[in-house]
């Protein structure tokens, strides 16, 4: 987090096009994040905001376009665009057989971190995520939303430059919510880029600063957060794009 | 509810058939194997008809042990069939009552429960030659394959709640593997015993009787009591049989019931300990650590424990037979497939993993590191074992050879960890759930299974064949054997760094790829 930001988005997404089975899920989306930001993807289910996030961050291999993550492409330099990058993604299992300080100790090792250094970070995270007490718990025994913190924790311990985070806040707690704001603010104020994906508009409107729209694996619209929503909720603006349909309204009337 | 359910089974085990190309190929197979069990089974049975009074009690032992067997299959099995989970039901106004003929009706349309009316029926007709006996034989085999399916019903409902959590389920898997062990330490009596298969002067009466007396002979014993004459056990066998299936009815209800009121969820909380000493052992670089996490996970994984401890307890039953037979060769070549399958036990190390890998992949692992840290792991579990073996098989003087046998046992061992950790980077295979029923077949998905299974078995065979040569080669003198050991050993690292290196590069090109496959290993 030395480096200045400038020179570049942190992540960049040119043309990326996903098929599963023929069915083409992402359509050429193209993204620029700039460095320094806490960058929001929004989109109703379905809209290919998993798929998206797995390409950037080289779990899947996408049928087209190109992903560069501070200047490193992700598909053709893979090495060093994982190292300056930190992943959570949503409902991927963790190893299980671990407890919360070896998942974290583990991943200090395979990203080659002095020993000492990560179990002095270890001991921070878990603590600061309030999950000290659970640290010799193995995770196969954590609750969905310590399982969030964790593998934030995991995503955080090498202090990487890019964060991407998928549904970050999904299970969590509203005090541990409180605490990964934070931290994520910090994290931005000195320098580094967060990515992540939301379902909930009000907690995107108000921890992101800029926010792009997906639907159907295409980018709707995006814009700074004060930009789109002009006067208006971020709810609203998105239901406007997204055109949802006012079935509630009509129907269903035999539930009284 | 009955006819509800039965559809809802169908319904599901269709779309999972038309979904994946696997599950169809493995249906058909189950399918197949049922069959050919029946086609074997079923006409030796009807032949027993022809045969005197003393072979036709056969039945009575044979399908005491099939009722037996049954229920322990069925542990193994549930991982697969979890379909009709009770649990799922919990959220549906039903009664227990109710769900329970649901489910029992559904079972019974099932491959395995048809196979096993199938050979009930053959059982009656072993007993044509008594025409009294046959109305009790029908009666017999409906009462003993209601004991069967309820047994195994009753027993996966009742370890359901123990296999709740993580102990739970790592005793689970201890016990469930020696039990599985049973038949072959029957065979292991059977062959150093003196029991004969003379037909001449076979006689099954006293095995039939004392199978009569068991829980699982009660049903099956009917016919040959009223062939017999003894109108009075049949009497008690009936009584018992039925109260049995009634019993066992109730015991299943009453689980059902709790399970429908209180869904099984982990327990949690459990703790473990710091794990200070691998990483003294093996070191902190990456490939250290994934040997750490894959140690541990050898005794805190209850999938891998039920593994571990039959590929360890195997090799035992050979060299016990060994002792007892006085067949020398044995020991060493059951130490020497003692080795192959702890080297094979990598094959599907990557399924074990399952979608977890992805951490591997977000941090960019390099492949060799992965490959190479597994093959450490697992010479760190099973090289004691086998080492351990070895001597003791020395020890015994069941080896008669002992540096040319360590040759070949060190070479199988390296060859196939070398050829696990090549081919596993290129088909992972399949293993059970993490955190699901650690007794569940870890084979599944057949035309993947059956192309790793063809691999298993000859790649280690191939591979190990120039280091026999080489042995036989040296056997003339004692230096030259030791050449061979020094000679083979070479050999085997060899092949184990080809696999590292060649599995390795595969992961760095494709592990999204493979990701995506880990995606479905689990089953």
């Amino acid at each position: 987090m030395t480096e200045p930001p400038g020179a570049g988005p942190a992540l960049e997404l040119v043309d990326l096009v996903k098929e599963f089975r023929g069915r083409r899920v992402v359509h050429g989306l193209s993204l620029a994040v700039p460095r320094g930001s806490l960058y929001g993807l929004v989109g109703p289910n379905g809209a290919g905001k998993t798929t998206t996030l797995s390409m950037a961050t080289g779990l899947l291999r996408p049928d087209g376009g190109t992903a560069r993550v501070l200047g490193h492409d992700v598909w053709a330099d893979p090495a060093a665009a994982k190292a300056v990058m930190g992943v959570s993604p949503d409902g991927m299992r963790l190893f299980e057989q671990l407890s919360g300080r070896e998942l974290l100790t583990y991943v200090g090792a395979l990203r080659r971190m002095p020993r000492d250094v990560t179990a002095e970070r270890a001991a921070e995270l878990l603590t600061v995520l309030d999950l000290a007490d659970d640290a010799s718990t193995v995770v196969a025994d954590y609750s969905a939303g310590m399982v969030k913190k964790i593998s934030l924790a995991a995503a955080l311990i090498h202090a990487p430059r890019l964060l991407v985070l998928d549904e970050p806040f999904e299970a969590v707690d509203p005090v541990s919510g409180q605490t990964i704001r934070t931290i994520l603010r910090r994290y931005v104020a000195s320098g580094g880029t967060v990515v992540m994906s939301s379902h909930v508009m009000e907690l995107v409107e108000g921890l992101c600063d800029r926010v792009a729209v997906i639907a159907g694996g295409r980018v709707l619209a995006e814009d700074s957060t004060a930009g789109l929503t002009r006067g208006g909720s971020l709810h609203q603006r998105f239901l406007e794009l997204v055109g949802a349909s006012d079935v509630a309204g009509e129907g269903l009337t035999w539930l009284g | 509810m009955v006819g509800l359910i039965v559809r809802l089974r169908f319904a599901m085990w269709r779309t999972a058939m038309t979904r994946s190309p696997l599950h169809l190929v493995s249906s058909i197979l189950g399918g197949l194997a049922a069959l050919g069990v029946l086609a074997l089974l079923g006409p030796g049975l009807l032949l027993l008809s022809q045969r005197p009074l003393r072979i036709t009690a056969l039945t009575v032992p044979l399908f005491a042990v099939i009722t037996l067997m049954w229920t322990v299959l069925s542990l193994i099995a549930t991982g697969v069939d979890s379909i009709l989970d009770p649990a799922r039901f919990s959220v549906l106004p039903l009664r227990a009552g109710e769900l329970a003929r649901g489910l029992l009706a559904a079972a019974c349309t099932g491959i395995p429960a048809v196979m096993l009316t199938g050979l009930a029926l053959a059982q009656v007709g072993s007993w044509l030659a008594h025409p009294a006996a046959v109305p009790a034989a029908l009666l017999g085999g409906v009462l003993g394959v209601l004991t069967a399916i309820l047994l195994s019903r009753a027993v996966t409902s009742a370890l359901a709640r123990v296999m709740t959590t993580r102990v739970g389920r790592v005793l689970g898997a201890v016990v469930v593997s020696v039990v599985t062990l049973i038949p072959l330490a029957m065979n292991t009596l059977l062959t150093t015993g003196s029991l004969g298969t003379d037909l001449s002067s076979f006689d099954a009466t006293r095995s039939a009787v004392l199978a009569s007396w068991t829980p699982f002979g009660w049903a099956w014993a009917l016919p040959f009591d009223v062939a017999t004459g003894r109108w009075a056990s049949f009497g008690v066998h009936l009584t018992l049989a039925a109260c049995l299936v009634v019993g066992l009815h109730a015991v299943w209800v009453r689980l059902l019931a709790r399970t429908l009121t209180s869904p099984l969820t982990s327990s949690g909380g459990q703790r473990i300990g710091r794990g200070r000493l691998l990483p003294v052992l093996l070191g902190t670089s990456p490939t250290a650590s994934i040997a750490a996490r894959r140690v541990r996970a050898w005794y805190r994984d209850s999938r891998l424990v039920s593994i571990a401890l039959r590929t360890a307890v195997l090799p035992i039953f050979f060299v016990l037979q060994a002792v007892f037979t006085d067949t020398p060769g044995l020991a060493g070549i059951g130490i020497v497939t003692l080795a192959v399958f702890a080297g094979l036990t990598l094959m599907n190390d990557l399924a074990f993993d399952g979608p977890a890998w992805w951490l591997h992949v977000a941090v960019g692992v390099r492949g060799w590191e992965d490959r190479l840290g597994r093959a450490i792991a697992s010479t760190v579990v099973f090289g004691p074992v086998v080492v351990l073996t070895f001597v003791v098989s020395v020890a015994l003087g069941v080896i008669s050879n002992p540096v040319s046998w360590l040759t070949v046992v060190v070479v199988s061992f390296f060859a196939s960890l070398g050829l696990a950790v090549g081919v596993g980077a290129v088909l992972p295979g399949t293993a059970p759930r993490t955190g699901g029923n650690p007794f569940a077949a870890t084979s599944g998905g057949a035309a993947q299974g059956c192309l790793t299974a063809v691999v298993s078995f000859v790649g280690p065979i191939l591979l190990t064949l120039p280091a026999v040569v080489v042995v036989i080669l040296t056997s003339g003198s004692g230096a030259g054997r030791w050449m061979g050991l020094a000679v083979g050993t070479v050999y085997g690292l060899g092949l184990l760094a080809t696999g590292v290196v060649l599995g390795g590069a595969r992961i760095d090109r494709h592990a999204p790829e493979l990701l995506g496959q880990l995606a479905t290993a689990q089953i």
